[in-house]
């Protein structure tokens, strides 16, 4: 078969460049809403934790709890602490 | 990936047969071989879950045949362009490689909807690595078949019948490269989200347990 023309091949090059390019855009566009879901769960976690911090602080027992931890912190000042061991990844499955 | 697409088109020469359309050749093809090779590390990645049984190979192996099968769709669209171009048909039935290709890639599309058809993650895992095993395996044999099969109509790039001129070949690596590293970009911006997500997971969980 001889070669095509360069008009004729040209469209035919770009589409399949252009389909190259249009996969990795829509996967990253994919990715980015993933990514902003994330941001957003991330979000709801840290207004979660406050919540919970705030409740602690309120009760008579957290206060007392508080104010415990805040002694023995006094206490134990200048001995070294152990950094808690980073936690696993749970539930990886997809 | 924009030295590949410069030494596509500013470097290469044209091919004295197709002309201009031979320059699909440098986007298809590795896009093939990038698209089988994670299909294959998709089936080593399992077996190492398998004799593990760490969930971390499970989600790689996963993750390398999720991406394998976005760039097998990316080969046969490519081929067809070609094949339209080239040929004039959009697929031709006759021709073992594209058969054997399309066949690989309805395999690997039947893995999705088995491992998310399971609800036990552990069974998940461990019938995903099985079947990513079976598959992987599967790859390189329906390779060598049509290696040794008797037509001949699509080219041969790789081997001792091929025989690209030197500027061809290094515009061939120098794209097989830049393929090869966006899958590995992708594998992993994957893998980072997706370990992400399951790391706040077990955080919400232990937050609303506590």
């Amino acid at each position: 078969m001889p070669a095509l023309p360069l008009h004729t091949a040209g469209k035919y090059v770009a589409a399949a460049y252009v389909v190259l390019f249009a996969l990795v855009l829509i996967y990253v566009a994919i990715m980015a809403m993933r990514l902003s879901r994330i941001e957003r769960e991330v979000g709801e976690l840290l207004a979660l934790s406050r919540l919970n911090e705030d409740r602690e602080e309120d009760s008579p027992q957290g206060k007392n709890r508080a104010e415990g931890s805040a002694q023995e912190q006094d206490r134990e000042e200048g001995s070294p602490q152990q950094e808690p061991e980073p936690a696993g990844v749970e539930g990886a499955h997809a | 990936m924009a030295a590949a697409l410069a030494l596509v088109f500013f470097y290469a020469p044209l091919e004295a047969e197709q002309g201009f359309l031979q320059k699909i050749f440098y986007v298809h093809v590795p896009l093939a071989i990038v698209a089988l090779c994670g299909f294959v590390t998709g089936g080593v990645l399992a077996i190492a879950h398998l004799r593990t049984g760490d969930a971390r190979w499970d989600l790689r192996s996963y993750v390398a045949i999720h991406m394998s099968l976005i760039f097998a769709v990316g080969t046969l669209i490519t081929g067809s362009i070609w094949a339209k171009g080239s040929w004039g048909h959009w697929w031709v039935w006759s021709e073992p490689t594209l058969v054997s290709f399309l066949i690989v890639f309805l395999l690997y599309a039947t893995y999705q909807p088995l491992r998310f058809a399971i609800e036990d993650p552990e069974r998940q895992a461990r019938y995903a690595s099985v079947f990513a095993v079976a598959a992987g395996a599967f790859v390189p044999l329906n390779f060598i078949a049509v290696r040794l099969s008797t037509a001949y109509v699509h080219p041969r790039v790789l081997g001792s019948s091929s025989n690209l001129p030197g500027p061809m070949a290094l515009t061939f690596v120098v794209s097989l490269a830049a393929i090869a590293l966006l899958f590995a970009t992708l594998c992993k911006y994957e893998l980072t989200a997706k370990h992400t997500r399951a790391q706040l997971r077990a955080l919400r969980r232990r937050m609303v347990e506590a």
